[in-house]
């Protein structure tokens, strides 16, 4: 309460002595004065210098933003292009691998054919040549036992005979013999 | 309020003798009959201080601010857009300027209030409150004459949208409250708000230090300076909302009454 | 303070400023109550209502403002 009487007392007392309470309320020339100069001073820096600042820092940083994105979109478009790049030569590698795997095993097939083929070959001709040799033996070792068996003969027969007979009559006697012999 | 004024003995809390002593400093000089005091000059300062607060908050191209350029840019787009944009639409970019310079401006004129040293704010005089208070009523009484010709005035009076019986009292309650109530409440909600937050911090504040003071001499009722100090710094805290919110309401305001003119429809 | 009639003016002036702020302490609080009730239930039109609710207070304390003007202008006497 007191405190109501107090700012009453404020109230009437100004009052008596300045000619109003309303003078806290009317503004004095000389302030108003200089309330317009101060509010002119921002408004004027507002209009010409702040709006400017504010409007060049949006334009700068839209730019920036727009750049970063366009070289985001820059970078984004090489990397695909990269990408497809290495998926190409991944799948010519691919291909690549699989032909010489192909081929591989292509002229392993035809390696394992010629070894196969050459082996068989050799058997053959080792075959042949070991058949060869057999009937020459065998032929040789005929001509032999028919010379010795002629010799022999012939052997036997001088003894028998007990003169020799010359070595053309011999073979003759021989060959008639044997001939006769395979007759049999 | 001098010390020797306040009477701790018979008194609980100190009133100055005057109230206008919180409000009228002594005359420093004279120029042309016009007396130039403390207060004319804080309204200089203010000026020169919502300079100093926008040039170094804006100044450079930089794309990253800095925090305090942040916060300055923060502010700038709450008025570019929250309030102009918002409220009156793409025909407020005209309007971003004033709308900008007087909240910067009210803003820093309402907090000199909680700012050592200085402890005054500039907006508890009327000066301030009544000549923006009045340029928003030339701007939006303008904008409604020019673009609604005379209807800006006969449509108020007469709305067509409300019923006939209503309609006159509706009339004389808009014509009343739109040209005559808006300029006188806008600078006088500044104004008192301001008033009333300077006298409670300084009534609260001075109280508290000479009763404390006085303790020695009073004994315990010298106990009761902590509860008013103890309120005053509450109410300290109270008026940088209060000064903060008062900037935002007036400019918000300044710009409802703008858009009302524009938008005129009834 | 002693029986002085330009205190009781000034008093009952104050007491007048205080009656007439409760109409606007009322309607200020109901206005605002609604707007929360209104920003609840439609978050989207935040921005709107809180134009029209600073709006509504505007009118409403235009009471209370007179009211201070007027405490003024009759202790002044």
């Amino acid at each position: 309460m007191q405190l109501l009487t107090a700012l009453a007392v404020l109230a009437t007392e100004e009052g008596a002595e300045s000619g109003g309470g309303l003078s806290l309320i009317l503004p004095p020339t000389s302030e108003l004065i200089a309330g317009i100069i101060a509010f002119l001073i921002v408004f004027w820096f507002v209009g010409r210098r702040a709006m400017p600042m504010i409007n060049r820092t949006l334009e700068a940083r839209q730019q920036a933003i727009t750049g970063q994105l366009s070289e985001a979109e820059e970078a984004k478009r090489e990397a695909e292009s990269l990408l497809a790049d290495y998926r190409a030569q991944l799948a010519d590698a691919k291909t690549e691998g699989n032909r010489i795997i192909e081929e591989a095993r292509a002229s392993g097939e035809q390696l394992k054919a010629d070894i196969v083929a050459r082996a068989e070959e050799e058997a053959a001709s080792t075959l042949a040549k070991a058949r060869d040799e057999a009937q020459s033996e065998k032929s040789r070792a005929l001509a032999e036992a028919r010379r010795e068996v002629g010799e022999i003969s012939v052997g036997l027969a001088e003894r028998i005979v007990g003169g020799s007979l010359d070595g053309k009559m011999q073979q003759d006697l021989i060959d008639r013999y044997l001939a006769d012999l395979e007759k049999l | 309020m001098a010390t020797s004024e306040c009477d701790v003995v018979n008194e609980v809390i100190c009133a100055p003798a005057n109230v206008n002593e919180l409000f009228e400093f002594p005359t420093i000089f004279t120029i042309g009959g016009l007396e130039f005091s403390r207060t004319h000059i804080l309204m200089l300062l203010a000026a020169f201080v919502t300079v100093a607060i926008l040039y170094y908050g804006l100044r450079g191209q930089r794309l990253v601010p800095t925090k305090f350029g942040a916060a300055v840019e923060g502010m700038v787009d709450f008025v570019k857009d929250g309030i102009a944009r918002d409220v009156i639409g793409p025909e407020g970019t005209k309007y971003v300027p004033y709308l900008m310079a007087m909240f910067f401006f009210l803003l820093v004129g309402n907090l000199f209030e909680i700012t050592p040293l200085i402890n005054f704010p500039i907006t508890s005089r009327m000066a301030i409150p009544a000549f923006l208070a009045l340029t928003t009523y030339v701007i939006f009484m303008f904008l409604g004459f020019a673009k609604n010709n005379f209807r800006y005035l006969i449509d108020t009076a007469w709305p067509k949208t409300v019923p006939i019986g209503l309609r006159w009292l509706v009339g004389l309650i808009e014509v009343f409250s739109i040209f005559i109530l808006r300029p006188i409440t806008l600078a006088v909600r500044l104004f008192a708000n301001m008033v009333a937050g300077h006298l409670m911090l300084t009534l609260l504040l001075t109280s508290g230090l000479i009763f404390v003071a006085a303790i020695p001499e009073i004994g315990v009722k010298g106990t009761i300076g902590v509860f008013w100090f103890g309120l005053g710094l509450f109410m300290f805290l109270l008026e940088i909302l209060i000064g903060v919110l008062q900037a935002y309401i007036f400019t918000l305001l300044t710009a409802i009454y703008i858009e009302s003119s524009i938008h005129f429809e009834h | 303070m002693e029986g002085n009639i330009e205190s009781l003016v000034g008093a009952l002036s104050l007491v007048g400023y205080g009656l007439g702020a409760i109409g606007p302490g009322i309607g200020i609080g109901i206005v605002a109550g609604n707007a929360i009730t209104a920003m609840a239930r439609q978050p989207e039109m935040q921005g709107t209502i809180r134009t029209t609710m600073f709006l509504g207070i505007a009118l409403t304390e235009a009471l209370a403002l007179i009211g201070f003007v007027l405490f003024f202008i009759a202790s002044a006497g």
